[in-house]
Parts: structure tokens; C-alpha cells; sequence
């Protein structure tokens, strides 16, 4: 292997057994933390000690803010779902049919709001789901259990939080805001290339560089709880990725602009020269907005980073994972099986859990997978390894390699491994169901780990049945919203938001066609008229911004004319309007070189949009 | 001297003191938050995470030992 001078000064990471020393700290804190919450909850004699582990396991993170966010999340979706098992056990106890539809409608309410959603913030939306299915499901032939139970989940998810919390301070877990800081500015870099490139960039260039841009939006909100510099740091990061879209999309509009023609030089030069001037601007802005996070400082601008979600799609999922609820719910009321609501439990976990993974299915083979794997190390923890102990230390140690391990395996950065981990480790703990004295009764644990396998693979059975939104169907879905948004603009119908914010919120939806079908690469057609909705969508909203601007102006007249020709949307008569409005501006001794550059971008964006072998640029 | 410790009632139901204490602790030291921004807390200190950790046990037995 050729080693350079460059290689061989940047000091190696240390690596222990093919893993970095990081990873065995995660691993380490993980262990730690899981044996400390379980320490506390046997001392305070909780009902669920098992829960305050399975607590950890979820919000085990590399990094310390990641893992508390997180956990805010999942004290606010108990707290929320507790009051709706609640509210549900007392409105429909004796009901029989009816209070098992309406736990389908409240998983599939749950669902919707998930994929309204992005990050922890979908992730407390599903757990509002499991909430009810932990604490109302499990007592659904006990309703009067449901308060205590409730109390219990509570108390046991309080002390886990805490655990994460204490270790990740004490053990110093590494924050989150220099890896951030560095993919950051690895597409700040990115993004200057892209727009100094001499030529057109192609559509799926730009397109992935939009998706690793939006990508990082749910990542942002974990800076907050990091430290007290913590929302300076958010507000930072947040205007960066807004700077660095706009800047993307002002690059994108100079190399559309049409080639010069004798009549049209000057505006052509103007708008050039403006565009250069405006691109130079917003890569300092993101300069100065890496500069504050770096430095835990506000921003020169705090801009929104609004999130495109689809209703649609939002709802059409919601109404599968209702469906299969009922479906299953439905499967062991024929089956008149007894104490099946710990099936009926576990199947509404892996619905809310499959509702946030990108590929449901993907999520719910990876459940089938894990399962029997969770029933095993759970077995030959409890018949081979402890066998009958139930000293606490003996206890620690036993679980030591098994935790350590998934937890090496939760680091991976493989996304399918990783997520094997921790469904692993999550399952195992379920099913082991550490309590203090331990249980070794062997016919409730062949019972409970027969029941969670038969569980996931119910889950997978009602997805082959009713299949989810497949990725063609969701990207011809986000291409037709995107289509209708573009034909509404500049027509009377405006959102509240600056054309940068509005900018970002349409690189979220590129990113969403864009990892609809998973890590299958998309079709260039798909990608180029993606990105055409996108680029027209931008030199719109700019045009009508810089319009708006001249109303109360002498050139009023010119720019009520110029805002007609963007309605229909005509490249000839937008570029008829810019040099009206130059000429009404040069008879007045005003500028309005913003609008008419913006007005000669529209002018080729539209032209560009009319012959469709220019605007694929594949 | 022995402290009267007084359960907080919600709808009937009872919440232990030291539960009480803490939301208040937490909700204290989210208003201080921006304080020790102003000040420059998290410059003073090698790990400010675990300072803020601190601050927030110091004001959170304070409030179990005073109030």
C-alpha cells in the first residue's frame, strides 16, 4: 500500500479488535449506563426495571447531545402518550372491537404526525404510539392497571434518562458540534465548487448535494442541549444550511442564464455581474455563520429552516399502519389465543418503529432477523450463563460482553448493521426482562419469546399483504405537489417565508424524492425534472421578492408589468418586461438591477424549461 | 432542625418533594441558561457539560435542603 507524506503525518485512530477506541467508549458508557439504571430501579423497587435498560439501549448515541435530545423526546411522547392510554382505557374499556380500531386510529394518528416529521421529533411521534401499547394494550383486560402501569413506565424511563445523562457528563461522551461543524464545511466546499465550476453542473450533482444539505436538518436540533451555547450554535448551523442552499441555487440560475444575443448584452452583462456579486455575498454569510458555530455564537441572520413533508404520503402510510393493526388485531381475536396483548404490543412497537425508518419493509425484515436472534442471547444468558443467580454483580458482568458487543455493533457505520444492533439489543432486554429476584421460569419464557418472534413476523406478513408506498409511487407523488406549488407561485398564493427560507424547505423535498426509493440510485429524467421544478421555483420567488419591492416606486408600472409575464410564465415576455424596467428605470435615474437580473434568470429558466434537451443537462 | 416535606397534588394524585425539586432545579437552570451564555460559562471550564452538570446538583440540593 503506497503511504505518502500527507497519510503518514495525521495520526492514526486507535484501533482495538477492528474498532476505533470511540467505539469502545460508546460501548463502555453504554454498558455503564444500562448496569447504573438498572442498579437504581432495583434499589427503588420499580415495577419495570427492564424499561429504565430498554431506556438506554434507545438512546444509546455516540454523542452526548444526540442522546439527549433524544431522551427530552422520550420523556414528552411518554408524558403524552400516557395521558392518551388514559383517556382511551376510560372512554372504551368495555367496548371489545371498538377500543382495538381505536387503537388503530391512534397508531395511525401517530404514524401521520411521524412522517410529518423529521429526526427525534418523528421519533417522539412513534413513541407516542408505544407508549399507549406498552402501558393500555398490555392492560387491555385490566383497565384499572393502566394508572399504576403508566406510573411505573414513567419512573423506570425517568431513571434511565438520567443514567445516559450522568454517564455521558461524567465519562465526558464527545460532543456533537465538531463533527457537525466539519460535514458542514465539507459542503461548503462542495457548494463553491459547484458554482466556480466553468460549465452547467449536472442535475444529479446538485440534487445529491441538496439531499447531503437537508440531510443534515434533523441532526441540527441535538446542538441545543449540548451546553448553554447551545441554541447560538443551533441558530448557526441552521443559517448555514440556508446559506449554503441559496448560494447553490444563485450559482444554478448564472450557468442557466441564455446565451448572449446583440440586443441583449447589457442585460445579460447586469445580471451576470449581479449574480457573481450575490453568490460572493451568501458563501460569506455561510463563512460567517461556520465562523459562529465554531465559536458557539448567534449568526449575522437567524433564518428558519423550514421542513416539506407530505400530507399525502403522510396519510396514505398512517392508513396502511392502521390498518395492519386492526389486520393482526384482528388475526388473534379469531385465534381466541390467551395472554396475546404482549403480541399485540410488541406488533404496535415495530408499526411505530417501521413508520420512522426510511424503508419500512427494509425495517421490518431487519425486525424478523433480530427477533429470534434477541430470544437466543436472552436464552443462553438466563439458562446457560446466569442459571439461576441473582446477585446484581453477576448479573453486570454476565451482561457485560452481550451489551459491549451490540454496542460495538451499533457504531458501525453500516445504517442495516447498525440498526440490527440496537433491535437486538432493544428485543433482548424485552425478553430477558431483568427483575430483582430474577424469574427462571422456562414456560414464560418459551411463551414470551414465541410470542415476539410470532409478532415480527405478523408485522412483515401484513406489509406483504398490504404493501407500503412503494418508491415510484412516492416520487411521482412529490413531483406532482412539487408541479402544483410551482403553478400556484406568483399567483396570488404565497407562504410567509423569505425566498432563502422557502429555498431550503425545496431542497427538503428534493431530498425526499431523492431517498424515496432507498439506496437504489434514481432515474436521471426524475432527477433533472426535480431539479427543474426546483431551479424555476427559486428565480420566481426572487423575481416576485425584488417586484415586491419596487410597488411603492416610481417603476410600479413596470414591475406590476413584469410580474403578468412571470404569470405566464413566457420567457420572451419576461425578457420583454426586464428591459422595460430598465429602460423605466434609467428615465427615473433608479436601480433596479436586482430585479432585472433576477427577471433575466426567470427569463432562462423558462426558456430552458421550453426546450427540454437544454434543461435535462443529465 | 428536621424539614417538613411536602407532597405536591395533582388531580388527587400524589408527587413525591424530591420529584417537584427537580422539575423546579431544571426549569431554574434552563432560565439561567442564557445568563451563563452572556457571561461566557462554558469558556471558564475543560469539560462545561459536566460544570453545568454540577450547577445544576448544587442549585437542585440547595432547593431540597432550603425550601
Amino acid at each position: 500500500m503506497p503511504v505518502n507524506a500527507a497519510s503518514a503525518a495525521v495520526p492514526r485512530p486507535l484501533v482495538f479488535a477492528g474498532f476505533p477506541a470511540s467505539s469502545w467508549a460508546f460501548a463502555l458508557r453504554t454498558w455503564l449506563a444500562m448496569m447504573l439504571a438498572l442498579y437504581v430501579s432495583f434499589w427503588l423497587e420499580l415495577d419495570s426495571p427492564s424499561s429504565s435498560a430498554l431506556t438506554v439501549a434507545v438512546l444509546a448515541l455516540p454523542t452526548r447531545g444526540q442522546g439527549m435530545e433524544k431522551a427530552g423526546y422520550r420523556l414528552a411522547a411518554t408524558v403524552i402518550g400516557v395521558v392518551a392510554s388514559i383517556a382511551i382505557a376510560g372512554l372504551f374499556s368495555q367496548t371489545d372491537g371498538l377500543l382495538l380500531a381505536v387503537f388503530g386510529i391512534w397508531i395511525g394518528l401517530c404514524v401521520y404526525v411521524a412522517g410529518m416529521l423529521d429526526g427525534n421529533r418523528a421519533y417522539a411521534a412513534a413513541l407516542c404510539c408505544i407508549t399507549v401499547a406498552l402501558v393500555a394494550i398490555q392492560q387491555i383486560d385490566t383497565p384499572l392497571q393502566v394508572f399504576p402501569t403508566a406510573v411505573a413506565r414513567g419512573a423506570a424511563i425517568g431513571i434511565g434518562v438520567l443514567a445516559v445523562a450522568l454517564v455521558n457528563e461524567v465519562l465526558a461522551a464527545p460532543n456533537y458540534h465538531p463533527v457537525l461543524t466539519r460535514r458542514l464545511e465539507a459542503l461548503h466546499g462542495r457548494v463553491t465548487d459547484l458554482t466556480q465550476a466553468a460549465g452547467p453542473a449536472s442535475a444529479t450533482a446538485a440534487a445529491s448535494l441538496l439531499h447531503d444539505i437537508a440531510a443534515l436538518h434533523p441532526e441540527i436540533a441535538s446542538l441545543v442541549t449540548e451546553s448553554s451555547i447551545g441554541t447560538a450554535r443551533t441558530e448557526a448551523a441552521r443559517s448555514a444550511l440556508v446559506d449554503l442552499v441559496s448560494a447553490l441555487s444563485l450559482g444554478r440560475m448564472l450557468t442557466a442564464l441564455p446565451a448572449t444575443s446583440p440586443d441583449t448584452t447589457g442585460l445579460m452583462a447586469m445580471s451576470r455581474s449581479w449574480l457573481q456579486a450575490e453568490i460572493s455575498r451568501k458563501n460569506a454569510q455561510a463563512r460567517g455563520c461556520l465562523h459562529a458555530l465554531r465559536e458557539g455564537k448567534r449568526p449575522h441572520h437567524a433564518w428558519r429552516a423550514p421542513l416539506y413533508r407530505s400530507r399525502r404520503i403522510a396519510a396514505e402510510t398512517a392508513a396502511r399502519a392502521a390498518i395492519s393493526f386492526m389486520l393482526i388485531a384482528l388475526f388473534f381475536v379469531l385465534t381466541g389465543w390467551p395472554s396475546t396483548e404482549r403480541c399485540l404490543t410488541l406488533v404496535a412497537a415495530i408499526i411505530g418503529l417501521s413508520s420512522i425508518s426510511p424503508a419500512p419493509r427494509i425495517f421490518a425484515l431487519v425486525a424478523v432477523t433480530a427477533m429470534p436472534i434477541a430470544c437466543a442471547l436472552a436464552g443462553i444468558l438466563k439458562y446457560l450463563v446466569f442459571n439461576g443467580v441473582s446477585e446484581f454483580q453477576l448479573l453486570a458482568i454476565g451482561l457485560a460482553p452481550v451489551v459491549i458487543g451490540l454496542a460495538l455493533l451499533i457504531s458501525l457505520p453500516n445504517p442495516m448493521l447498525s440498526s440490527l444492533g440496537r433491535l437486538v439489543l432493544v428485543f433482548m432486554i424485552a425478553v430477558l426482562g431483568p427483575t430483582n429476584p430474577q424469574s427462571y421460569d422456562p414456560e414464560v419464557f418459551l411463551v414470551t419469546s414465541l410470542f415476539a418472534c410470532l409478532s415480527a413476523v405478523l408485522v412483515f406478513a401484513a406489509q406483504m399483504l398490504l404493501p407500503p408506498l412503494s418508491g415510484d409511487r412516492r416520487v411521482r407523488l412529490l413531483l406532482g405537489e412539487a408541479g402544483r406549488e410551482l403553478d400556484h407561485l406568483g399567483r396570488g398564493r404565497t407562504r410567509h417565508l423569505a425566498p432563502e427560507e422557502a429555498a431550503f424547505r425545496d431542497a427538503a423535498l428534493i431530498e425526499q424524492i431523492l431517498t424515496a426509493n432507498g439506496a437504489l440510485p434514481l432515474d436521471g429524467q426524475i432527477t433533472a425534472k426535480a431539479m427543474r421544478c426546483f431551479d424555476q421555483a427559486e428565480t420566481l420567488r426572487r423575481c416576485c421578492a425584488e417586484l415586491d419591492r419596487l410597488r411603492q416606486s416610481p417603476l410600479a408600472g413596470a414591475a406590476r408589468i413584469a410580474r403578468e409575464a412571470l404569470a405566464r410564465r413566457s420567457g420572451g415576455a419576461i425578457l420583454a418586461s426586464a428591459e422595460a424596467l430598465r429602460q423605466a428605470a434609467a428615465r427615473s435615474k433608479l436601480s433596479a438591477n436586482s430585479a432585472i437580473a433576477m427577471l433575466i434568470a426567470a427569463h432562462g429558466a423558462f426558456a430552458s424549461s421550453q426546450s427540454p434537451s437544454q434543461g435535462a443537462r443529465p | 432542625m428536621t424539614n417538613t416535606y411536602r407532597e405536591l397534588v395533582v388531580g388527587g394524585v400524589l408527587i413525591a418533594p424530591i420529584v417537584s425539586y427537580a422539575a423546579i432545579a431544571l426549569l431554574a437552570f434552563l432560565l439561567l441558561r442564557p445568563l451563563l451564555r452572556f457571561v461566557g460559562f462554558a469558556g471558564w471550564f475543560s469539560n462545561p457539560s459536566l460544570a453545568e452538570l454540577s450547577l445544576y446538583v448544587a442549585m437542585f440540593g440547595l432547593l431540597a435542603l432550603f425550601l
